[in-house]
């Protein structure tokens, strides 16, 4: 093996090298920009947790995992899966070999950027040796590998559903250019190397396209225009790539230790959560995911379309985005790199000015009079036209003999979380304070919430230390398996909806699906736990209106329908009163259902 | 031999338009649902504005069927459409074939207990309206024991967006003013409160019956919606409503609660649409060929309807509709008769 | 020349020139502001509206006869907990609606 050519140089390879400069210099001043954004606290956690050993071995296998083998878009759809780490693995491993090939043949010109990536350019073959033949089939295997993702990556386009996807991204200009310069690539490398195949070696790809277009590929003049359209498309994916959706190749380098530090999104589009928006690949998994995109609607309101207008900093429709979202945390769930979609719209609209000053001076006057009990409950506002609900927990309070009492008999003061919804979080603080006032005072041990909006408040906002909070869902399966609930089961199937705050918002999936399995049987959902359904119901939701949300229950409804249950079981207030406007079964509440598996000598 | 013509409902329309065909020389067929004929009417006792009985009405309606073939607890499997007109089979597997088709299969009550902040079915003291007729009727009651605060709640599933219904049931107003009248009379010394949001006593007699019951009855109108119903611990209600003509909110302790349940769709309508090819409109009634010109006729040849399927009405309007329906199935047959179609 | 008589300021309503190009932005902002049926349900149920005034229905009311400044204020009372938006037979976002309704009129003293 020896160089063909004592200059180790040819005009060809500028338009990569300065695409490839460009990107470094960009990347490396996005990463000063991104860690000078973050506070001095948070940049100090960052530092210190990338220098634990633990930490950076564990950063490392998730980037190998997740940056090159896209192991949870396997789990997702395997096509899907294939398609993406043959591509990003293929490459990876195409660079690499290029660089051993490098290093061991020409050392010297190890710290040339292009030199790896023309090889077969600039290298000659003068006897076929085991290793050089091995490491060139290694090199046109992985090509091979790419070649047929990028193949699938062309199938994508035209038919998702073989990916497992309803709707794909609409991509913006400079996203078509990356891409059509991304599938340009490798084919082109494919010819340029198939025509020094003749003259460098090569192996069971370039030599066989060599040989079968030997007269057009022998031919010197074509030869040069092969590796200068190879080094072209290069160029051009490297000058696309930031401004593309391909900037998730290395911000999600970063992503991956900003995440593990445990940083927290501070605003819409600075520091952590700049990193993110970098890091979004547009996949579109989230538009299928949005409960809002039902019938197609709202498609263009979702997370993806979010964080491009986030890059642009369209401030109107940034604004609107946040506005109309169910804030249900389905899209954050199935993202592939975990964009924190719910803290990032909260930032936004706790920016949005609203010109008003809200005055809760009133509540220093409310001292309502609770008498001591062991047990608080709080129902909440939505719970008071719902009255099943506290009709049915206070009948199994008093037959269990539990020592309770209702905080807000009558009409009490809102948990907060509404206020802080609409992005009015200092504005809450007034409410809770109050709130905490009066729990405290009530010398109660267990705060029993049957509202899961007002118990991921009062769970996440609320410090109520030496107090439990409880979801009913929580504390009537406790009764029941110590015993103090006489239940029985009936042959009634239950299809149990997880209400987005107390699923994904507060992780309880299994509390509520233990107890009803105690009253009856359980029908699975389409869709259940963490991938639940919004009901469309949301009070997260600021602009879709009445008329607008129609699609969305019914969606929902379908989904609960899907193994025909006798009832759909929920445990929220606003849950139910939003399904049970559409859906053709009865919706019971979570603590009616139990009370239906009373035995009768206890319900007189 | 009298040619038949099937007519699908047997309630007050159904019956009317069944006894003006075979006067103009058909031979009907009531096909109903239920196990008695009348319908809703059978559920009522006395009727606005001037309060007959309605026993008396039923009467009148049900005696004097002859000609008229008619089957109750009649569940229908499939209708078909062919030239000659209709075949309806029933579940039985008998069927019947008419030249024309009429739809009488009337409305439904509004289940109060969709209205889930009212407390219907979770509050003993909550009724609907049908359930102080059937009290009325039989004069007794487990819930109704003097009661000293009455209340009755206007437009319940009516004017309501939430439950889905937008349209004005348009006879509970006038139902209400009835109902509460009614009460005053069996209970002299209770204190009546009517919730409203618009009163709509659009019929002859309706506004004197309104008069009397503010100068002789002494009911109390307030403007406002009652928002929530919640039970104090001594069992007696409390209503939330805004007095929207004092602008302000207020708090009333009741004794017993009203429910004016509006009028809906049945059920049945929806299937039979389907089945029929008929348009149904946004609030699930039959769209009629044209609303001003053609009430009583669907789009399809042969095919009438009539009656509350069409949209809330009262009983007169009802009967007056049966029986242009019929005449326009007699127009519409000597038509086709002499054209050839049939 | 003095009759004794002294003027007062009349408490008709005068309502040919309304300056209403505040509550068309309200509209557009906020279309469902023109469905309102002064039903009250909203003022009813209100969990502000135990402690303090505040009734939508008014507000709403004041701002299409463009007499608001005695009833904005109410607005600093909301908590937003949306239970107004629960209980209108219209389906109206009150929600959105107060929100946007400061947005346009401003309250802030």
């Amino acid at each position: 093996m020896r160089e063909r050519f004592l200059v180790g140089f040819d005009p060809f390879v500028l338009p990569f090298l300065c695409g490839m400069v460009f990107v470094l210099a960009y990347c490396l001043f996005y990463l000063v920009r991104i860690l000078a954004q973050l506070s001095a606290e948070d940049r100090k956690k960052f530092f210190k947790s990338l220098l634990l050993p633990s930490n950076a071995l564990k950063n490392i296998r998730d980037m190998f995992l997740d940056c090159l083998i896209h192991v949870k878009l396997w789990k997702r759809n395997p096509n899907l899966g294939y398609m993406h780490s043959s591509i990003a693995f293929g490459w990876f491993m195409l660079i690499v070999i290029g660089h051993i090939e490098t290093f061991m043949y020409v050392p010297g010109k190890a710290g040339l950027f292009y030199y790896p990536i023309f090889f077969r350019y600039f290298m000659e073959v003068d006897n076929q040796e085991l290793k050089g033949s091995l490491l060139f089939f290694l090199m046109d295997f992985f090509l091979l590998i790419v070649l047929s993702g990028i193949l699938l990556a062309m199938i994508k386009r035209i038919w998702r559903r073989f990916f497992g996807m309803r709707r794909t991204t609409r991509l913006s200009i400079t996203d078509h250019i990356g891409l059509y310069s991304l599938w340009a690539i490798f084919p082109l490398r494919w010819i340029a190397e198939g025509f020094t195949a003749g003259v460098a070696g090569g192996s069971f790809m370039t030599i066989p396209i060599n040989m079968l277009l030997k007269n057009f590929m022998s031919n010197p003049e074509n030869f040069n225009i092969a590796w200068w359209l190879y080094s072209i498309a290069l160029g051009t994916f490297m000058f696309a790539l930031p401004f593309s959706r391909y900037m998730h190749i290395p911000a999600e380098i970063l992503l991956i230790p900003m995440k593990r530090a445990g940083l927290k999104v501070y605003h819409p589009r600075k520091g952590f959560a700049l990193a993110q928006i970098y890091t979004c690949p547009s996949c579109g998994v989230c538009i299928d995911a949005c409960p809002m995109s039902a019938n197609k609607q709202n498609c263009k309101d979702t997370t993806v379309y979010l964080v491009r207008q986030l890059k642009r900093n369209n401030a109107r429709r940034m604004n609107a985005m946040s506005n109309k979202c169910l804030m249900c945390g389905k899209c954050q769930e199935v993202c592939q790199i975990g964009l924190q979609s719910y803290d990032i719209r909260m930032n936004i609209r706790e920016r949005a000015r609203y010109n008003i000053q809200l005055k809760h001076n009133y509540l220093a006057s409310y001292n309502p009079d609770i008498k001591q009990a062991k047990v608080l409950y709080y129902a909440g506002c939505m719970s008071s036209l719902t009255p099943v609900i506290g009709r049915s927990i206070k009948k199994l309070l008093s037959i269990a003999k539990v020592d309770y009492t209702q905080m807000d008999e009558g009409g009490g003061i809102c948990c907060g979380r509404p206020l802080i919804l609409a992005g009015k979080k200092a504005e809450a603080q007034a409410m809770i304070a109050k709130n905490t006032e009066i729990i405290k005072a009530s010398g109660a041990s267990i705060l029993l919430v049957s509202c899961a909006i007002c118990y991921r408040v009062f769970k996440n906002e609320y410090k109520l230390s030496g107090i439990r909070v409880m979801h009913y869902t929580e504390y009537f399966n406790e009764l029941i398996k110590k015993g103090k609930l006489p239940i029985t089961k009936g042959n009634v199937r239950y299809a149990y909806h997880d209400p987005c705050d107390l699923g994904r918002g507060c992780g309880i999936y299994d509390e509520p699906r233990e107890a009803l399995s105690f009253v009856g049987g359980l029908a699975h959902a389409e869709k259940e736990r963490a991938m639940s359904v919004c009901c469309g119901g949301s009070i997260g939701s600021l602009t879709l209106n009445h008329e607008d949300r129609k699609p969305i229950v019914e969606a929902s409804i379908s989904n609960m329908l899907y193994s025909n249950p006798d009832y759909i079981v929920t445990a929220c207030p606003l849950c139910q009163k939003t399904f049970s406007m559409y859906s053709p079964v009865e919706v019971l509440d979570f603590a009616q259902a139990l009370c239906n598996g009373l035995q009768e000598k206890d319900v007189n | 031999m009298a040619e038949n013509i099937i007519i699908i409902g047997g309630g007050p329309c159904g019956l009317e338009a069944a006894k003006t065909l075979r006067d103009l020389g058909y031979a009907p067929i009531i096909l109903e649902k239920k196990q008695e004929l009348g319908g809703h009417l059978r559920k009522w006792d006395r009727l606005f504005p001037e309060g007959v009985q309605a026993k008396q009405v039923l009467k009148e309606l049900t005696s004097g069927l002859k000609g008229i073939e008619w089957h109750t607890s009649v569940d229908i499997e499939t209708i078909e459409k062919s030239r000659k007109g209709y075949t309806v089979t029933l579940s039985t597997g008998v069927s019947y074939n008419s030249p024309a088709l009429l739809l009488t299969n009337g409305f439904k009550l509004f289940p109060a207990e969709k209205k889930e902040e009212y407390g219907y079915g979770i509050y003993d003291k909550v009724i609907t309206n049908a359930d102080l007729e059937q009290y009325f009727a039989k004069g007794k009651d487990n819930v109704i024991k003097k009661p000293k605060t009455i209340g009755f709640v206007h437009c319940v599933g009516s004017r309501d967006e939430k439950v889905g219904n937008r349209q004005c049931s348009k006879v509970c107003c006038a139902t209400a003013v009835k109902q509460a009248c009614e009460m005053k009379e069996l209970f002299p010394d209770a204190t009546i409160y009517s919730f409203y949001m618009d009163l709509r006593l659009f019929g002859r007699n309706y506004e004197d019956m309104y008069l009397t019951a503010q100068k002789k009855y002494g009911i109390r109108y307030i403007r406002g919606r009652v928002s929530e119903v919640s039970e104090d611990i001594d069992g007696s209600l409390i209503v939330k409503a805004e007095d929207t003509l004092l602008c302000k909110p207020l708090r009333l302790k009741i004794d017993l609660l009203v429910l004016m349940t509006g009028i809906v769709p049945e059920n049945s309508s929806a299937s039979l649409a389907q089945q029929l090819n008929i348009e149904l409109g946004e609030d699930g009634f039959y769209k009629p060929k044209d609303t001003i010109l053609e009430p009583c006729m669907a789009e399809n040849n042969g095919l009438f309807m009539a009656g509350a399927c069409t949209g809330p009405k009262t009983i007169p309007e009802t009967l007056s509709e049966a029986r242009a329906a019929a005449v326009q199935i007699h127009n519409y047959l000597n038509k086709s008769w002499i054209s050839g179609i049939l | 020349m003095d009759f004794g008589y002294s003027l007062s300021k009349s408490s008709t309503m005068k309502i040919e020139n309304l300056e209403n190009s505040k509550f068309k932005a309200l509209a557009k902002l906020e279309p469902d502001a023109t469905k309102c049926i002064g039903c009250g349900c909203c003022t009813a149920s209100c969990s502000a509206g135990v402690f303090a005034d505040m009734s939508l229905r008014q507000i709403l009311l004041s701002l299409q006869r463009d007499c608001q400044d005695k009833y904005l204020p109410m607005l600093q009372n909301c908590m937003l907990c949306g239970k107004c938006m629960l209980v209108c037979p219209r389906g109206i976002n009150t929600r959105h609606l107060i929100l946007s309704i400061c947005k346009i009129y401003g309250i802030e003293q």
